[in-house]
């Protein structure tokens, strides 16, 4: 990944990619009509947004506490986070104007999108080693030809 | 053979479903007890190594986010299996 070192640039970059993936969603159900499922999923991804941005804060408190601290610290704020997500789920499943598996998916999708990041990032490495080593091979044979 | 009326088997439903529906967040304590070893050992790397804070909290941002989906899938299975009977 490109940005590892910058925290800052790094959440920039998965707001933006999810974002980017999250349009294809947003586009077909804003042509199909489905405005529930529309409103179900905005409501998800702004969620989970808010969530990533809260958990980055989180986390840079974290760093600055002692080992045994920072250890409650995360996980009394994983709780308060996970108690978010509850209500956020009841709330999209008793209002009629949202669809609950829109929210639900809406929530997923950074998750989905930091996982495909990762894939996509491993299969490129491991492609460029591939064309690394046949370039090595190919050059090997050019200087064993030529001798 | 003991035959039930149609009240105590929507009931034993009900129960079952709500049973269920707690099993199911048993799911959601896992997470939070990773997230926090992670960040001790987060806070540990930092105390060795100051310089690579920034790749430290990149690497736990996205481990906490991948983490948590088991936690929110058993929450979202637990809702269902509340609301919908």
């Amino acid at each position: 990944m490109k940005y590892i070192n910058d925290p800052g640039r790094m959440q920039i970059e998965i707001i933006k990619k999810t974002y980017l993936i999250a349009s294809i969603p947003i586009l077909y159900s804003l042509i199909s009509g489905n405005f529930e499922s529309l409103l179900g999923f905005i409501f998800g991804l702004v969620i989970s947004t808010l969530i990533l941005r809260l958990r980055v804060i989180n986390i840079q408190k974290a760093l600055d506490m002692s080992e045994g601290k920072a250890e409650t610290f995360i996980r009394n704020r994983y709780f308060i986070e996970y108690g978010i997500y509850f209500v956020v789920l009841v709330v999209a499943r008793k209002n009629p104007s949202l669809n609950f598996l829109a929210t639900a998916v809406g929530l997923f999708m950074m998750k989905f999108t930091v996982i495909m990041w990762a894939i996509l990032d491993m299969a490129r490495g491991g492609l460029n080693k591939k064309l690394e080593e046949y370039k090595d091979l190919k050059d090997d044979k050019i200087e064993k030809g030529g001798k | 053979m003991v035959e039930f009326s149609p009240q105590v088997i929507d009931t034993i439903i009900r129960a079952a479903a709500l049973l269920g529906a707690g099993f199911a967040m048993i799911a959601g304590i896992g997470p939070g007890i990773g997230q926090g070893y992670a960040a001790g050992k987060a806070v540990e790397s930092v105390a060795r190594d100051p310089e690579a804070r920034g790749n430290i909290i990149t690497t736990m941002l996205l481990g906490q986010a991948v983490a948590e989906s088991t936690g929110i899938y058993s929450l979202v299975i637990a809702i269902v299996l509340i609301f919908t009977i």
